[in-house]
């Protein structure tokens, strides 16, 4: 079909107005605040930090110093790496994925009770029950797993009191409150995903295995875990996307000596005041979460038409 | 059999132990909002007060930042629904061979990370601002609909379009077939059948945009809104008064949930009725009472009442008694470790200066291990700045310290200037 024709089509379909007001929105969207900006961003992390006096000016050009920056560290130090930037960005994907994983296996059990178990009204109050503490503000949830994990804190109370600690553990050093932050974070968009592929598996299948003497064990792996598949994939990719790219419960909930990549990106915002070297670690974070998502895809067969399901 | 049994029970308690981590928090929060205590803490409850929440309706930081998520909410909302609407509406008119392109560019600022959101907003508008040379277009408020509207349009696009899944074009056709225009169709037919998606979408946008954090944190530029505002609160020093602020949100939105379970038994009501008119049962709709009648609505409201009414006035009687107990308590208290540590003292003093020096050395460990301001007030270096009978000011020290349990975080140098330029600004 040719463009015209299919324009033409499509105001016939939708009226003049209409269609003039549908396109122009969905124009701007697109256009102006999606792709723009994006590929904006990516021009800008590949040019020097100017003033704005010099900016298109001789010395504007493009540069890979940003991304020479994370892996090299400054001039100075040419040669060796940048430990401290890789080793974040190393950590940061490492402790989003354990966070996902530990979603995906506390999530799980839920989702198939919900699914399979939990009828009428009782299943109607546990949904209400899981939305209620996502609508609480992300600062204040984290907030809240600071006064459960402080040194003084009830958690510390708690197991001295049961006599399994004799002194206060530092859970914020250690970063436990930091996981048990994020891991909370991100429930609800793992059990939604999981919930809507395992409502629509047929009860009769697991009961056939049952009859026929399958374990528990080997249900859920061979009947249930196949068919959720791809509601497991879609989870697992917001969780693990929104983990990556997490902000405030790091800030709040970090322990001194770890910073999350976000914050390094933060940093060159505020502190460091080199926006194009933020960008630049910006579009780090963005294309390696990507990479990491695809490639998980391409192992575990999920197509992406699946996820967002 | 058996196997079921213990299957069952351990599904129990698993689904027991996943409610308490997801309500434990919030719960425990809530508590250290109503104690009197400087620090956000559980136990020792000194007593039962609502100081905090009017420590928190007089931050006029915080009230500021209200102000402006509610500007910035108001703005997402026009902007976000109507995208999100023209979104779902078209992803069905797109040719078929674009709409797998189509979708994923819409749906990518879901999945693409808040941060590099905020950043390209940012850096995108301030170039577009300074090469148009209209300044008006790089203002915090601004940016921040902008950048927030990107992703919170295509909450909206999902909403619209699992809405009309079950919409049947027939009735488009019908009124076009019938005369009506294309306008007047949309207005007359699709509009009225998205009604209930239009106030989901505008309700879910709103409160994305409320909780919104890391994309705010770069657009909003020298402004600030209420999460920036409790961000930086939390980072630098905490106090029950942002424990104050998440009951009343918490409290909002348990009442939000409640009225939505009643306003879904109301239609789940007014279906059946209609199912019945439709089988010839009844003849015609019992009149639809207006939702503040509802006897659920009046319970509720009066629960509410009776519930706050009572916190507030066991929040604000005898709080100043129960407070003058407590600080006799704690100087008691005090009293009797400064009684311990002169008997310490003495001991000390009989004994060779070595040992002195070598309790010196180590008071910097427990320092840096920071894991009680308790701690370091036994160090023997405090303990010789404080000869005699300063109760007071020790007491206010103690305090002080209690309230940075934290301290490892912040080393309590930093929380003390902080403390100070907090001073300062007020």
């Amino acid at each position: 079909m040719n463009p015209r024709a299919y324009f033409e089509n499509f105001f016939q379909r939708n009226g003049r107005a209409l269609g003039t007001f549908l396109l122009a929105v969905v124009s701007v969207w697109i256009l102006i605040l999606i792709l723009a900006p994006q590929l904006f961003m990516v021009d800008f992390s590949f040019r020097h930090n100017l003033p704005p006096a010099e900016i298109g000016g001789a010395k504007d050009t493009y540069t890979l110093e940003h991304y020479k920056f994370m892996v090299y560290g400054s001039a100075q130090s040419q040669g060796s790496y940048n430990t401290v930037d890789l080793g974040v960005f190393l950590r940061t994907l490492l402790a989003a994925l354990f966070v996902t994983m530990f979603d995906l296996a506390i999530c799980y059990p839920v989702a198939y009770y919900l699914a399979q178990s939990a009828s009428g009204g009782w299943g109607r109050l546990m949904v209400l029950s899981l939305i209620v503490p996502f609508w609480v503000n992300e600062i204040l949830r984290a907030f809240a797993f600071r006064i459960l994990f402080g040194t003084t804190g009830v958690m510390n109370n708690m197991l001295m009191a049961v006599g399994i600690l004799d002194q206060p553990y530092d859970f914020i050093r250690e970063d436990v409150a930091l996981y048990a932050g994020l891991g909370y974070a991100f429930i609800l968009l793992m059990i939604f995903p999981l919930y809507n592929a395992i409502e629509s598996l047929d009860k009769n299948q697991i009961e056939a295995a049952r009859d026929l003497g399958a374990s528990w064990l080997r249900i859920h792996f061979r009947i249930v875990v196949p068919y959720a598949k791809p509601g497991i994939s879609s989870g697992c990719t917001m969780v693990f996307m929104l983990t990556a790219g997490a902000l405030a419960a790091p800030q709040i909930l970090g322990g001194p000596s770890s910073l999350w990549f976000t914050q390094l990106v933060f940093q060159w915002f505020n502190q460091g005041q080199n926006w194009n070297r933020g960008s630049a670690y910006a579009l780090v974070l963005l294309i390696s979460t990507i990479v990491l998502v695809t490639i998980a895809m391409k192992i575990f067969k999920v197509r992406l038409g699946d996820i967002g399901k | 059999m058996r196997s079921d049994k213990f299957l069952q029970w351990l599904m129990i308690a698993f689904l027991l132990a996943f409610f308490a981590y997801l309500f434990g928090p919030l719960l425990i929060m809530s508590v250290t909002a109503f104690n009197s205590s400087q620090f956000p803490r559980v136990a020792p409850f000194d007593c039962f007060s609502v100081e905090w929440f009017n420590v928190l309706i007089q931050d006029t930081d915080l009230m500021e930042g209200l102000r402006n998520s509610l500007i910035v909410g108001f703005g997402v909302v026009v902007l976000a629904v109507p995208i999100g609407l023209a979104g779902a509406l078209m992803l069905s008119q797109v040719a078929p061979r674009l709409r797998a392109w189509y979708y994923t560019v819409v749906i990518s600022p879901i999945l693409i990370p808040g941060v590099v959101l905020g950043i390209s907003t940012l850096v995108f508008w301030r170039m577009l601002s300074r090469s148009l040379g209209a300044d008006f277009l790089y203002d915090g408020i601004f940016l921040t609909i902008v950048g927030q509207a990107t992703f919170i349009a295509a909450y909206s696009m999902l909403v619209f379009l699992s809405r009309l899944q079950r919409f049947d074009a027939v009735q488009e056709e019908a009124a076009l077939d019938l005369g009506a225009t294309h306008v007047q169709t949309f207005r007359k037919v699709l509009l009225p059948f998205l009604k209930p998606a239009i106030g989901s979408a505008a309700v879910l946008a709103f409160l994305a945009s409320f909780e919104n954090y890391n994309t705010t944190v770069f657009t909003i530029l020298s402004d600030k809104t209420l999460t920036t505002v409790l961000a930086s609160k939390v980072r630098y020093g905490i106090n029950p008064s942002i424990s104050a602020l998440a009951v009343i949100i918490v409290f909002l939105t348990l009442l939000g949930a409640v009225v939505f379970e009643i306003m879904q038994r109301r239609e789940g009501a007014r279906q059946k009725e209609s199912a019945r008119i439709a089988r010839g049962e009844i003849k015609t709709r019992s009149k639809q009472r207006n939702i503040m009648t509802e006897p659920a609505m009046i319970t509720l409201a009066v629960i509410t009442a009776l519930g706050l009414g009572s916190v507030y006035f066991a929040g604000t009687l005898g709080v100043e008694d129960c407070k003058q107990v407590a600080k006799a308590e704690k100087r008691a208290l005090s009293q009797k470790r400064v009684k311990e540590r002169q008997t310490l003292q003495m001991f000390r003093r009989a004994a060779p200066s070595k040992e002195t020096g070598a309790g010196t050395a180590t008071a910097p460990k427990v320092k840096a291990k920071g894991t009680e301001g308790y701690q370091s007030i036994f160090a023997p270096s405090t303990l010789e700045g404080m000869a005699g009978q300063e109760n007071k000011q020790e007491e206010e020290k103690v305090e002080a310290k209690g309230t940075e349990g934290y301290g490892n975080i912040f080393a309590p140098q930093n929380l003390e200037d902080q403390v100070d330029s907090d001073k300062k600004t007020e």
